[in-house]
């Protein structure tokens, strides 16, 4: 369903449309990952440009002051297209960035807006040890699985329970051994040994709240970009069913298809509510923290049932690379693995609602 | 903060939360205990004093027009009255007469149909039934076979109507009739005829359910003769006065409150028989309770795009397959939470007051079969949204 937007939500959801058509697409995304990279510098320029980075960022550190429904306008499109760029994490950075009040926060901060230097997040899984653990010290020893665009990055964010901190990739101790995602993103172990931040943002409790909002911000944009991957993979069936002729007749007059690609489009419109009224309800700070994982655990279950139907009823061509649909189906895996899948946010849910 | 899945993103205006608190305190005063948190059923006659209440307050036809005497009250308003009654557990009035064919009769009725029909429906004093269903005619609807034929200035009336709610309880029938048995399409030859259940030639006789009660009745009609001012708009278009019903009336069969209600009981029930320390059990439930909010959401979606006119032709098909098989699952998960009980036949005490986990079961069998059968619901999505070849 249509949402209900006032006009500068209009003129972003129309910009981001446009932006993700003309930057994004499977070939781009396939062309990239054919070339081992994860990141697509022209794309993640016009995003820069667009100044969506700093969606949730108070307008007086330089933002838009906009909330998290409108930074979730401009991931579903960017995730129908599959748009390869670091939107969500340099968001989510950006947002605890700026809730941080020491000069180097800011200064960070205000490079990150501007597309000098990218900073991602380095987050501990909540489901995941620190392996040997972060001193609160002068400096840091420890692995974070799973960081996001680490190749791309100038800077980690590191935030956990107890501390955190800006720390260069390039500074001594700091190892980021890389392996690829499926879709060509890039998953990284960022290893820290014996290892001097460059600036500490928060400690203990501060550090606690401040890791608990950018990780709630990072699963719901991942939310996001899954609902957008699973939008595209269903309008991506329906045109062949539409068109692909089998027994004289185009596939999608068949009963059990239909029923199939209504499931899909009963999924998809329901979690694009849920997604947008959970944004709506964090931004006017009526939430309960369990919606978060209510939204990556179903819009993860989601998309990837989306894109498993929407490769059967593209029947051979599906198990095909060169088809588009594939990809889908591997950008879902990848994002539907990122900070937290259906069990362990579904789990995480059930503890946060039982309490 | 507590989980209440009940109340899960309602945001009402300020109008509106002072409606929902006039309503509450209004309730509270006047709701019959004995009423509340049934696990039996409520036949109509029982619930006539009850309906009288509503009535009198005025609010027993939210939607219906100030001059047909109803509120001409928003779609957000009649959500929340439903809602405020739902909370304590109290029942909501049968819809076929203030629901179904009220409207129909305000939209298609002649002056001396709504004169006579619609003071009753909202006092409560006349108990209507849909006589839709036939043996052969229920997905396939146009299929109908009983007949009407004019003679003089009646109809004459021979065939069978069955599977109809209260049709025992009763004392008038909308009913879908074939007046031309030639028609092409089928659905050209049918007809909306009011008939008087106690007219001569009428035998009615109830059906027990799955259940075990007797919600269901079929009816035969022999030279049953119907006076022909009792057609419902013009002859032969009853196929169309039928579905001018808006989809709005899904919102109150439809509320996500359903089944957010069954999955407390089965929470409670849990607790009782130590099914809640399963880790299969919490997962099942967690995973049903997500699913609720996102039909949570997408209810006040639709209800706030309804209220801007904006309302897509998906939202009702989509609110009556998603609140009947949430609905079902949650029933499911009541019945697995019982364990052991599952298959009882009498009710479990918690507490005060009872559950019946194979009966609630039972009972959401028929919301997905219903007025209009789930399947059907998504045919209807398949052509008319997605735009799939037939």
């Amino acid at each position: 369903m249509e949402l209900l937007l006032n006009e500068q939500q209009a003129l972003l959801a129309e910009t981001a449309e446009r932006l993700a058509s003309a930057s994004g697409g499977p070939q781009r995304a396939r062309a990239l990952r054919d070339a081992g990279r994860d990141l697509d510098a022209e794309a993640w320029a016009a995003v820069v440009r667009a100044g969506w980075l700093g969606t949730v960022v108070a307008e007086r550190h330089g933002g838009l002051g906009l909330g998290l429904f409108e930074l979730a306008l401009t991931l579903e499109p960017a995730g129908r297209r599959i748009l390869m760029t670091p939107l969500a994490e340099a968001a989510a950075a950006a947002f605890a960035l700026s809730r941080v009040g020491t000069d180097a926060a800011a200064q960070a901060l205000a490079g990150l807006l501007d597309g000098t230097r990218l900073i991602v997040p380095a987050t501990r899984p909540s489901a995941w040890g620190l392996g040997g653990g972060l001193r609160d010290g002068a400096t840091l020893d420890g692995v974070i699985p799973f960081v996001a665009f680490a190749p791309s990055a100038d800077a980690f964010l590191l935030a956990t329970d107890d501390i955190a901190c800006l720390v260069e990739r390039t500074s001594p101790g700091v190892a980021v051994e890389t392996r690829a995602q499926v879709d060509g993103a890039t998953a990284s172990a960022v290893r820290f040994a014996n290892t001097v931040p460059a600036a500490v943002l928060a400690r203990g409790g501060a550090a606690h709240g401040l890791t608990a909002a950018l990780r709630d911000v990072l699963a719901l944009a991942a939310g996001a970009e899954l609902l957008g991957v699973a939008a595209g993979a269903h309008a991506l069936a329906l045109d062949h069913i539409k068109l692909r002729q089998q027994f004289g007749r185009p596939i999608g007059s068949f009963q059990v298809l239909q029923h199939r690609a209504v499931d899909t489009f009963i999924d998809v419109e329901l979690n694009r509510s849920l997604l947008f009224r959970v944004a709506a309800a964090l931004d006017a700070g009526t939430h309960h923290p369990a919606m978060i994982s209510a939204v990556k655990a179903r819009t993860s279950r989601a998309a990837l049932a989306a894109t498993r139907a929407a490769l059967q009823m593209h029947g051979a061509l599906g198990y095909t690379d060169a088809h588009d649909i594939g990809l889908y189906y591997k950008r879902a895996l990848a994002l539907a693995a990122r900070y937290g899948g259906e069990l362990e946010h579904t789990a995480r849910f059930s503890e946060l609602t039982l309490a | 903060m507590a989980w209440d899945n009940t109340t899960l993103f309602v945001d009402d205006d300020p109008a509106d939360r002072a409606f929902r608190a006039e309503v509450r305190d209004w309730v509270a005063a006047n709701v019959p205990a004995e009423l509340c948190n049934r696990s039996t059923r409520i036949d109509p006659p029982a619930l006539k004093p009850w309906h009288r209440k509503l009535y009198e307050r005025g609010w027993i036809a939210p939607h219906w027009p100030k001059d047909h005497g109803g509120m001409g009250a928003t779609l957000t308003q009649q959500i929340i009255l439903f809602e405020e009654i739902a909370r304590v557990g109290a029942p909501t009035p049968y819809p076929h007469g203030l629901n179904f064919i009220g409207p129909l009769i305000i939209e298609a009725g002649t002056p001396e149909q709504k004169a006579k029909h619609l003071p009753p429906i909202l006092t409560g004093e006349m108990t209507w039934c849909q006589g839709y269903s036939e043996i052969g005619a229920g997905s396939d609807l146009a299929s109908l076979q009983a007949s009407a034929v004019l003679d003089g200035d009646h109809f004459v009336v021979n065939g069978h109507k069955v599977w109809t709610t209260n049709g025992h309880f009763a004392d008038w029938m909308f009913a879908l009739v074939r007046t031309d048995p030639d028609a092409k399409p089928r659905h050209a030859g049918i007809s909306m005829l009011l008939i008087d259940l106690k007219s001569p030639g009428v035998t009615v006789r109830p059906i027990q359910t799955i259940k075990g009660d007797a919600e269901f009745a079929e009816e035969f009609f022999a030279d049953v003769r119907v006076p022909r001012e009792n057609l419902l708009g013009p002859l032969n278009e009853g196929w169309r006065v039928a579905n001018r019903l808006l989809g709005s009336e899904r919102f109150t069969t439809g509320h996500p409150r359903n089944a957010a209600v069954l999955l407390n009981k089965a929470r409670e029930v849990a607790e009782l028989t130590g099914t809640s320390r399963a880790p299969g059990f919490l997962q099942k439930l967690a995973s049903l309770e997500i699913d609720l909010l996102a039909f949570s959401a997408y209810y006040r979606h639709a209800a706030s795009l309804h209220g801007h006119g904006k309302a897509p032709a998906s939202m009702a098909p989509v609110i009556k397959i998603v609140g009947g098989e949430l609905g079902q699952r949650a029933s499911e998960l009541l019945v697995e939470a019982a364990g052991p009980f599952g298959a009882q036949a009498e009710d479990l005490s918690i507490g005060n007051h009872a559950v019946n986990p194979a009966a609630e079961m039972f009972e959401m069998r028929r919301v997905t079969v219903g007025s209009g059968a789930v399947e059907i619901q998504r045919n209807i999505i398949a052509k008319r949204v997605l735009g799939l070849p037939g």
